[in-house]
């Protein structure tokens, strides 16, 4: 293994980031079988895949128990590693810094918003992509999605995969651009584990691959820009809750046309 | 190190720019002066073979500095991204998409442009970071004049 001096100290062994990433999975999964199961076992719906969309639409609201239970799993990797949650967000970075930093990631992000929005019309033509057009929760719930859902997952999210999961495997595999690309699927791949779509009476696996597709520009360019900007998160993490927030908030006043 | 990494971002660039022109050439739609009589936005964007040119042989005199680069790195990304998807492109993703028989080789072709405008974007950021790093270093070593010395 060869040493990689600019990689993080806190980062130790592979495990920690199989860990983190199958939870993430796991309760993404787990949360929408079990209150689908719910929904089926009280009779409010009568078949499986009737409940597995109905609970679709609240997925911008239950996303928020995927991130604490990945914060819960960042804070044990840390406490058994004697490290700190600072230590993940890179090199210390001044307010003027994230605000600058935040604005570029924003404006590379333009190629990745181009991409997506043409694979959807290739895809659903002039109808909103699913994940948006399932999206049906009360008023306060819609809160929660816009004032507390992009923020847990800014917190969650980029960290788990940027700040502990990349550099365990750049440790591992001592290749920066092997270990980007795989993080950059395996955050691709987790997508297609939300919002399950049921289509007839199977999986919408057409969905899930959409899903991989249309996020891979987003992840591919926000990973490059974490080495780009010296493997510092915080402008990343603050350009996302913008881009991410402003999507919940359209979609709660039904700007999403 | 950064020096070197600046060199493979840009000729990395040069190398997606000469593929998308390629692209151009090969699709036959939204070309001009020198394939066509007529001079227009690719006619222009062929100016970027010297600029690049140039800049490295500034660059490798220490002429110019990350700076300089971040400018001609975000300046590419705001052209191109001006031209193919701006509200007045002149080029819109549609026209590559549908400019090849086989689709597959549209959305090949397409990737590649969205992947070029993302290197640019990138590169610009990083050569941002590394003419604020350069500027921060050079205050921090700047010798403290004027202390004290009241007229």
């Amino acid at each position: 293994m060869r040493p990689q001096p600019s990689v993080p100290a806190a980062a130790t062994g592979v495990g920690g980031a199989v860990l983190l990433v199958g939870t993430r999975v796991a309760l993404w999964l787990g949360v929408q079988l079990l209150v689908a199961g719910l929904l089926v076992l009280a009779g409010v719906t009568a078949t499986g895949g009737q409940a597995l969309n109905g609970v679709a639409g609240w997925w911008m609201v239950y996303g928020a128990l995927v991130d604490l239970g990945t914060l819960g799993v960042i804070g044990w990797l840390l406490r058994r590693d004697g490290s700190t949650y600072r230590r993940l967000l890179g090199p210390p970075t001044a307010g003027w810094q994230v605000a600058v930093g935040a604005l570029g990631v924003l404006a590379a992000s333009v190629p990745a918003v181009v991409f997506s929005g043409e694979l959807t019309s290739a895809v659903y033509g002039t109808a909103i992509a699913p994940m948006f057009a399932v999206v049906d929760v009360p008023a306060l719930a819609s809160a929660v999605s816009v004032l507390v859902v992009p923020l847990l997952a800014e917190l969650a999210e980029p960290v788990a995969y940027l700040g502990v999961v990349l550099p365990r495997l750049e440790r591992r595999l001592g290749r920066p651009w092997l270990a980007a690309a795989i993080v950059v699927l395996m955050w691709a791949v987790e997508h297609a584990f939300f919002p399950l779509l049921v289509n007839g009476a199977r999986l919408d696996l057409e969905f899930a691959a959409y899903r991989v597709g249309s996020v891979l520009p987003f992840l591919a360019i926000w990973t490059a820009l974490y080495y780009a900007l010296g493997r510092r998160l915080l402008p990343i993490m603050a350009a996302r809750w913008v881009f991410n927030g402003g999507t919940a908030f359209a979609l709660a006043f039904g700007l999403v046309k | 190190m950064h020096r070197r990494t600046l060199y493979r971002l840009t000729y990395l660039a040069a190398a997606m720019s000469l593929g998308h022109h390629l692209d151009h050439v090969i699709r036959h739609n939204a070309v001009g002066w020198p394939l066509t009589g007529q001079v227009n936005a690719f006619t222009v964007s062929l100016v970027v073979y010297p600029v690049i040119a140039t800049s490295l042989m500034l660059y490798r005199a220490g002429r110019v500095g990350p700076g300089f680069w971040a400018l001609v790195s975000g300046g590419g990304a705001v052209f191109v991204s001006a031209v193919h998807f701006g509200p007045a492109a002149v080029e819109p993703p549609e026209m590559i998409l549908g400019g090849y028989g086989p689709s597959v080789l549209g959305w090949l072709a397409f990737a590649w442009l969205v992947t070029f405008v993302a290197v640019l974007a990138i590169t610009s950021l990083y050569e941002t970071r590394l003419w604020s790093q350069q500027r921060q270093g050079r205050h921090a070593t700047r010798p403290a004049t004027g202390v004290g010395t009241g007229r």
